[in-house]
């Protein structure tokens, strides 16, 4: 699990160093910079809005021999600072059954860094606190939808989709997104 | 002797008379004052049980890195009412020193729990908080603002009040409340004979009614009632009354009745009553920050909250005022010196539109209904919730000037159908789904017709988005599909036929599908939606959040359709959310007076689309404001913001629409007449105006959606739909495709390799993202 995070991050560093996609539009060159993609190169960028490794992960990087080629990698999502204190807080409140107040911290969160995968994550953890699965399951596909090529988000994304499925009794489709979750971190 | 017999006879009888009558009398008093003992005991005791719910704005999160320059964050400060001072020693206090602000932060009770008052330094870099420390030297990580009181849910012409315990009413309000209205309070029983009678004398000398007998009780009694007649009965009743309550209740408790009951003012429907709302209501902060001259002119209000209005007569309003400082030193309540400082001060009374007060009917009419799915109307306006909206204050003030601004522009353009129009702005936060900001037409503090939400009008392109989100959906099309742009002619089930035009009358032949939606085309999107089925179009209405599924006709596609602009923001939010819809909300969270939470809408999302077709259209909405109908909005727009959306006009220039979003804001815009008469305007020249110039002037990221995995982007000819190079006369477009689609190459710029691509460096190097002179590249 650790390699594969060092992996993703080296494979951002070196991403960095390559150009960013190009468009067409002269003023719109932001517009493709995240979305790039392409079949057959490696072709990395580093979002804005997720954050920089920290440096003590970096110092054991592996081999770079297993670079996955087909698909671009990003590194795994941090928390900000601010949000990593309001996720405490929100599973300290958990802890005591306090689960409105574990909404209105995570909900703080969100709102400073909407387009963090983790926090998605960590709300439909709330919501099977709440025992309100299908949003649960829902809150892990909209982590999935923004953690294109951060397998370990995602990875946590299908463990919480597993969870509510079988927390509702359905379990192949449990076993199958646990199965999507083993396949991109192997535990 | 028989006189005298006769006379003895009747003195008895006459006793007996007067002793029957004496205890007929006495048992009337009796059950009177057992009457008005329980009428107003009653009043009394049950008072604190009607109490309108409070409605607060968002607070402000604070945390490092947060876009917040020092000098927005002291306005902030100013708007909740936060006082400037030399030592910010004590909660509703601030100094900004340049790049630093240190804060007393109010203490808060909000959804989860009580927010200490604490002492905070903010050091900024430039646009952005830099770090947060308190008092001892820590970080603090993340700490909130207390939220502005943007109104209340009271009954209509209803009371509305904030009620103040007795510890967070400043010493000096009940001081200066007895020295100017009841010097005896604390040893008269209810009423004062000496002072009704030196009421009367100089009442009687000066032909008219200049001063009150009343005692505070008297006048609480009074208020209790809401009767103004002045008859006798009714003074004997009050006094009655007034003695009823000094017999029963302790003289702190009747003050603190007096401080949360008495009558302060008007605002319309709303009717301000105790002192704790009247402190927002004129000052927009709480009752116990307020210094000696507001306090002072509170306890002048009082008197006569119409005639001393300091709104609407200032100047009566100081005087009396400053009548007022002058009997608190007449009656040492305080020095001299004290009292010439504040009677040099101004009113200080907060504009309307600004501070306090209800000045959001049209967001709190959001609330109200939102609330209503949950609450009976008593529940709202009687047992004192806590409401938690989503209102952005800052938000809501940016988009009534834009409106504003962009109407009065169109009234001096001198053209007579664009005069005295009308408009609505919504904004949202698309990945919350939260309702930021609600104007509900030019006079956004009018409370009236909610445009917002209860104008349902055609909607015209602003369909077009979802006709095209539909056809991507089949996977049957991508954005260099071609559609024909020739004419169209429908028999409809009614017998008519239905001949729709393109805006410009122009017929363009084979398009491709990017082309027909950045210049809104009508005649490829009609073939578009009928090749696709209208079921579909409709069904994908629905499934963007449209509660109510819309008639399956073919004019449908071009907008036909009537929505409110909240039903339009509900469908385009699903689109600036990556199609994951949130059913919006106006309200985070409610809490009943014990801080406890109640029901309130979650956030819940749902994904309404697939990833790649929502990703699809997204991209193709970008282009809109690139090359298409958006395209002016990039004046006013930051150099670099991308943005999406869509135009919108109805037949006839009835209706100008813009919806569109940034990475963190969705706004819509609709302008048009009441009456529904022609505008001249197109959504470019109406709607996309007041959108760019609200875009233009808050702080807002851009739009970069993920690309799904599945999809890759690649350049393409605008108009051939054939694959290009980056380079080929600014007709390059970059869009999404499936992995692996196959793309004819254009034989006169073929597309380049990879490899070459990177070579060029990246867009720091080349800022304008233009090729190279010399870069050799064919």
């Amino acid at each position: 699990m650790s390699r594969l995070i060092s992996l993703a991050l080296l494979l951002a560093l070196a991403g960095c160093s390559i150009a960013p996609f190009k468009t067409g539009s002269p003023s719109s060159t932001t517009a493709g910079a995240r979305s790039t993609g392409t079949g057959s190169a490696p072709v990395l960028t580093t979002p804005t809005d997720v954050q920089q490794p920290a440096p003590e992960q970096v110092i054991e990087a592996p081999a770079p021999a297993q670079i996955p080629k087909e698909r671009p990698r990003t590194p795994a999502a941090t928390l900000s600072p601010a949000s990593r204190a309001l996720v405490s807080q929100a599973q300290a409140q958990r802890k005591k059954g306090d689960l409105p107040g574990a909404t209105v911290s995570l909900e703080r969160a969100l709102r400073i860094e909407p387009n963090n995968p983790l926090l998605w994550i960590e709300m439909g953890r709330l919501r099977m606190d709440q025992r309100n699965y299908p949003q649960a399951e829902n809150m892990g596909r909209k982590a999935l939808a923004m953690a294109v090529g951060d397998d370990v988000s995602q990875a946590s994304a299908w463990q919480l989709i597993g969870d509510s499925y079988k927390a509702r009794g359905k379990n192949p489709q449990a076993e199958a997104a646990y199965e999507k979750s083993r396949a991109l971190v192997p535990r | 002797m028989a006189r005298k017999k006769l006379s003895a006879g009747m003195r008895k009888r006459l006793q007996r008379g007067f002793a029957v009558l004496a205890l007929l009398l006495l048992v009337a008093a009796i059950a009177v004052v057992a009457v008005l003992d329980r009428r107003v005991t009653a009043q009394f005791e049950g008072r604190r049980w009607t109490l309108p719910a409070r409605v607060y704005a968002q607070p402000i999160d604070l945390y490092a890195g947060q876009q917040l320059s020092a000098k927005r964050f002291a306005d902030e400060l100013e708007r909740l009412g936060y006082l400037a001072a030399a030592k910010p020693d004590r909660p509703g206090t601030y100094r900004q020193l340049g790049n630093q602000v240190n804060v007393f932060v109010r203490e808060f009770r909000f959804a989860d729990g009580l927010q200490p008052a604490r002492s905070l330094r903010l050091g900024f870099a430039g646009e952005s908080i830099a770090g947060i420390e308190d008092a001892r030297g820590a970080e603090v990580p993340v700490v909130r603002l207390d939220p502005l009181l943007i109104g209340s849910i009271f009954p209509m012409h209803g009371e509305d009040r904030i009620v103040v315990a007795p510890h967070e009413v400043p010493p000096l309000l009940p001081e200066a409340l007895k020295a100017v209205e009841d010097r005896a309070f604390e040893t008269h029983h209810g009423v004062n004979p000496l002072a009704i009678l030196r009421a009367l004398f100089v009442n009687v000398r000066a032909g008219q009614v200049e001063q009150g007998g009343s005692t505070l009780t008297q006048q609480l009694v009074k208020s209790y009632f809401l009767d103004n007649r002045r008859t006798l009965r009714r003074k004997a009743e009050e006094a009655v009354m007034a003695v009823i309550l000094e017999s029963r209740f302790e003289k702190a408790d009747i003050m603190n009745a007096y401080i949360n009951e008495i009558w302060l003012g008007q605002d319309g429907n709303r009717a301000v009553h105790g002192f704790g709302l009247a402190s927002q209501f004129y000052f927009g902060k709480p009752l116990a920050e307020l210094g000696l001259h507001e306090v002072a002119l509170l306890v002048a209000i009082a008197r006569g909250p119409s005639y001393y209005n300091p709104r609407r007569h200032p100047e009566r309003a100081l005087e009396r005022r400053n009548l007022v400082l002058r009997v608190l030193v007449d009656q040492d309540v305080v020095s001299d010196e004290d009292a010439a400082r504040a009677a040099k001060k101004p009113l200080g009374v907060a504009e309307s539109g600004t501070k306090g007060g209800s000045f959001y009917p049209a967001f709190l009419d959001l609330v109200r209904r939102q609330l209503r799915r949950d609450y009976e109307e008593s529940d709202l306006t009687e047992v004192g919730l806590t409401v938690f909206s989503t209102l952005d204050p800052l938000l809501q003030q940016k988009a009534e000037a834009a409106l504003e601004g962009e109407l009065e522009r169109l009234d001096a353009s001198g053209r007579e159908a664009a005069k005295d129009l009308e408009g609505v702005v919504v904004v949202t936060t698309p990945q919350t789904g939260e309702v930021a900001a609600v104007v509900g037409g030019r006079r956004a503090s009018f409370a009236g017709f909610n445009r917002a939400l209860d104008a349902r009008r055609p909607i015209g392109s602003l369909a077009k988005p979802i006709v095209y989100l539909a056809a991507l959906e089949t996977g049957r099309y991508t954005p260099v599909s071609f559609l024909a742009d020739e004419p169209v002619d429908l028999k409809l089930p009614s017998g008519d036929r239905w001949k729709p035009q393109n805006f410009d009358k122009q017929l363009r032949g084979q398009v491709t599908l990017v082309r027909a939606l950045t210049q809104s085309l009508n005649l490829p999107t009609v073939r578009l939606g009928l090749d696709v089925g209208l079921d579909d179009v409709a069904r994908t209405f629905e499934d963007l959040g449209l509660e109510e599924r819309p008639a399956e006709l073919p004019s449908m596609l071009l907008g036909a359709t009537n929505l409110s602009p909240l039903e339009v923001a509900q469908m385009y939010n699903t689109l600036a959310n990556g199609g994951f819809r949130s059913q919006l909300r106006a309200v985070r969270a409610v809490v009943n007076e014990g801080g406890e939470a109640l029901k309130a809408p979650e956030l819940a999302v749902a994904e309404a689309a697939s990833p790649e077709a929502v990703y699809t259209l997204e991209r193709m909405m970008i282009e809109v404001m690139e090359r298409g109908t958006g395209r002016a909005a990039k004046r006013q727009l930051p150099a670099g913001l991308v943005v999406a959306g869509k135009t919108g006009t109805s037949n006839d220039y009835r209706d100008s629409w813009f919806a569109g979003f940034s990475g963190s804001h969705l706004v819509v815009a609709w302008v048009g007449h009441d009456d529904n008469s022609p505008t001249g305007l197109t959504g470019t020249t109406g709607g996309l105006a007041v959108w760019s110039r609200l875009m233009g002037s808050i702080v807002t990221s851009s739009f970069e959606p993920m690309l799904p995995e599945d999809l890759e982007h690649r350049w393409v000819d605008y108009f051939s739909g054939l694959e290009t190079s980056p380079y080929c006369d600014g007709s390059a477009v970059s869009l999404p495709f499936r992995v692996g689609t196959l793309l004819e190459p254009n034989p006169a710029c073929p597309p380049g390799t990879e490899e070459g691509l990177f070579d060029l460096g990246s867009p720091e190097a080349n800022p304008a993202g233009e090729p190279a002179p010399d870069s050799g590249f064919p």
